[in-house]
């Protein structure tokens, strides 16, 4: 098989999650509506905090900048596919054994899923979050230098979120349950990634250590980039997820051929 | 009436028994949802620890206030789920499905041995989650403390009838299920912020359609003020959410249709 024809079939695997994402309407709704829900009533706290503060901006972000933020984290973070209990499912039922003799790698298969799952559904999310920041508080200047660095870390960013939510699936080899642990990864990413709060809220000692985190970029380097772009943020967030990748992509690779040593298929 | 009384509460203490059995035979999952939605509560604590710590007041709220506001909200949420787990995001589906036959052939009344039949896992941890915050964070004194303990038992009422009215809506409109789920999410979402920052209609709706403020605002106000008035008007609130489910509920199972499926409760 060549490179093409391989690459062609990861292709038509995501194109097919795109695809079916479309067809549940009722999920796409439910996530449009909460991301509504979200945006206003953080467009009421801002507005409050904005109303208090002595300056116009707060952490270097005023009131329009810091509710587009929002629109964008909200947006990554609600766009993420359930990789983690698709994963732990697969080796709960036996069903990793089927996907074992496909002529495809199974972090592969799942890679290409993923993101095809959640560029729809990220693309879904903007679109109604931009609607709701502009009614809310109306557009913020962009410039295309801005999106161009939005677009080159936000790739990197859904690849590292697919790894860490995979390697926690791959953890059913040896839990009773990987859900637990599912819901703790989402919530040191939203916690420490900055998705309610831009880096520059936090606490002044905690800053240094979050920026090198890989949570956040996934989530604050992509809102930073998109509202307030800056080519040194661009330069430290293509470094720290080069890095990132590097690590989560060893450690689904030692870790997933430890566990296909403990796997037992039978016929039937 | 109060041996019916008595009989009921016997029938919940067996069914709690049974429950909290069944969850420790998966000791490892058990434990582990506990700790992760204590986790789960606890992200958002520290999100509004950072906050305070920039904003120290948000429209006379101090970091006290929202911690409360969290305390009573999860307490509640995890007595009412832990106990009547079917009353979370079964009952829509259950209805849908026809699977309440299982329900209706037993001598008891339908809804509360319906509520009682299941337990969430996970409702302990944010019952564990609730008292720990109130109890460590903001380190009342006897009163507040006691006020405390009655609030999340009435905030649990409420959280029954929201699940009740909720879950009723397959009754009336087919399968409510994402619905119900939303409806049930939106309540929370609000109850989990300051009731200062919402006003005019929207703070009209968060007494009627979205039950935020019986959920949270009314019982952190009568826990600020520690007035009896402020207590009996959040008692009687939540006695309205729940009166008005069991109504929605009732009223829909006059349009229930079986679904002649053979279950087992086990």
């Amino acid at each position: 098989m060549t490179t093409m024809e391989s690459a062609a079939r990861y292709f038509w695997i995501a194109r097919t999650a795109a695809r079916s994402n479309l067809a549940y309407a009722g999920e796409v709704i439910y996530r449009c509506s909460f991301l509504a829900i979200i945006l206003y009533i953080f467009m009421r706290l801002w507005t409050v905090v904005y109303a208090g503060a002595e300056e116009d901006r707060v952490g270097g972000l005023t009131l329009p900048q810091m509710l587009w933020y929002l629109v964008i984290t909200e947006a990554i973070y609600l766009s993420a596919p359930r990789v983690a209990s698709e994963v732990d499912e697969d080796v709960r039922t036996g069903r990793l054994a089927v996907h074992l003799i496909r002529p495809l790698s199974y972090a592969g298969g799942h890679l290409s899923r993923a993101m095809g799952d959640r560029v729809v559904r990220f693309a879904i999310n903007l679109a109604v979050g931009a609607v709701i920041a502009l009614v809310l508080v109306g557009p913020i200047p962009l410039r295309w230098s801005g999106i161009v660095m939005f677009l080159a870390v936000l790739p990197a960013a859904f690849l590292l979120d697919f790894l860490g939510m995979f390697l926690i699936g791959l953890c059913a080899f040896w839990l009773e349950s990987t859900s637990g642990l599912a819901i703790i990864y989402t919530r040191t990413v939203m916690m420490f990634g900055g998705m309610f709060l831009p880096l520059s809220i936090y606490p002044a000692a905690l800053q240094p250590i979050l920026r090198v985190l890989p949570f956040a970029s996934m989530l604050s380097a992509p809102g930073t980039m998109f509202v307030n772009p800056s080519l040194t943020l661009l330069k430290e967030s293509i470094v720290i997820q080069g890095v990132a990748v590097a690590i989560f992509a060893g450690m689904v690779g030692i870790v997933q051929s430890i566990a296909l040593r403990r796997l037992f298929a039978n016929g039937g | 009436m109060l041996k019916s009384l008595v009989d009921y509460l016997q029938l919940g203490a067996a069914y709690l028994r049974i429950n909290i059995n069944a969850q420790l035979e998966y000791r490892a999952a058990f434990y582990s949802q506990i700790a992760a939605m204590f986790i789960n509560d606890g992200a958002w604590v520290v999100f509004w620890l950072f906050f305070f710590t920039r904003f120290p007041v948000l429209h006379g709220w101090s970091l006290k206030d929202v911690m409360s506001l969290w305390a009573v909200t999860t307490a509640g949420y995890g007595i009412a789920y832990g106990l009547m787990g079917n009353a979370h995001r079964r009952l829509a589906p259950a209805i849908a499905q026809g699977e309440l036959d299982l329900w209706l052939l037993h001598p008891r009344a339908v809804l509360p041995h319906l509520l009682l039949g299941s337990s969430i896992p996970s409702a302990w941890g944010d019952a564990a989650f609730g008292y720990v915050v109130y109890f460590g964070f903001v380190t009342p004194d006897a009163r507040h403390a006691l006020m405390f303990v009655v609030l999340s038992f009435v905030v649990a009422v409420v959280f029954v009838g929201l699940g009740i009215t909720t879950g009723s809506l397959s009754f009336y409109l087919g399968n409510a299920s994402t619905l119900s789920d939303q409806w049930r999410d939106i309540s929370i979402t609000f109850a989990t912020y300051p009731p200062t920052l919402f006003e005019g209609k929207v703070k009209l709706l968060l007494f009627t359609a979205i039950p935020a403020g019986f959920i949270s605002y009314l019982p952190v106000e009568s826990l600020r003020s520690m007035s009896i008035t402020d207590l009996l008007v959040a008692i009687a609130g939540a006695l309205g959410v729940l009166a008005f489910g069991i109504v929605m509920f009732y009223y829909g199972l006059r349009r229930y249709e079986s679904g002649n499926l053979i279950s087992m409760n086990g």
